[in-house]
């Protein structure tokens, strides 16, 4: 299975983006991104709290569709998936 | 027209374009770079996103307030003070239509429309901080 993470503004400059991933059967968008995000600390740090969690701003696409905090534990990924992690929007 | 773009745009001709026939009012937003003591504004997009959320609005606001006609074009990339970031123009066949559609258009980008900015300094840059801590296609 492929998918790829994008991660824009302050989290991209972090943890980079357009990230090809190949997460095992059954991951979730929580364990995806945490795992990627583990690979450096500042990054996690930005994107999660203390428990692992998302911190509450944090925003999470898939396939350009939110998916809320309390469903990315349980939200499965699956091959092909857009993966989106974004702080707080601030155009116009 | 909706679109997220480096290039500027000739606000003159949207504004012809969008004299329909039984146009009474055409309303221009063009947000532009304030000098707050920075050298550069860089612009991030999601785009295919942002642009998907731009159209749900301008549909949401074509029918909630007549209106005739809506661009909006967000820029993107790396701007200099007093350059234009977002232009909305829309029309329709009276003045408070005009108003009020622009104003719901500009309210509901800053809302969820997936675009970041960063201001560059002398020192080096700070991200704009989101109004609303949630958005992005939350509805």
């Amino acid at each position: 299975m492929t998918v790829k993470v994008r991660f824009f503004a302050r989290f991209r400059e972090l943890l980079g983006t357009d990230i090809p991933a190949e997460p095992e059967d059954g991951a979730t968008l929580l364990s995806l991104v945490r795992d990627l995000a583990l690979k450096k600390k500042e990054g996690y740090d930005a994107i999660f709290d203390g428990h692992g969690n998302f911190h509450e701003f944090v925003i999470v696409m898939r396939n350009g569709k939110r998916v809320e905090h309390d469903d990315v534990g349980a939200v499965k990924v699956a091959d092909g998936d857009e993966i989106a992690v974004f702080p707080p929007v601030a155009g116009g | 027209m909706i679109r997220v773009q480096t290039e500027d745009v000739d606000i003159g001709a949207l504004v012809k374009a969008a004299k329909e026939p039984g146009t009474g009012a055409v309303v221009v937003f063009d947000g532009i770079v304030r000098d707050d003591g920075i050298t550069e504004m860089e612009l991030e997009a999601y785009a295919d996103v942002a642009v998907a959320e731009m159209e749900k609005i301008a549909k949401e606001a074509t029918a909630q307030f007549r209106l005739r006609h809506v661009d909006i074009i967000h820029r993107i990339g790396r701007l200099t003070v007093s350059e234009n970031i977002l232009i909305i123009v829309v029309s329709a066949s009276h003045r408070p239509e005009a108003y009020a559609g622009s104003r719901y258009i500009i309210d509901e980008i800053k809302k969820s429309v997936p675009i970041w900015k960063k201001e560059l300094t002398r020192d080096g840059g700070r991200w704009v901080a989101g109004e609303h801590g949630h958005g992005a296609g939350k509805h």
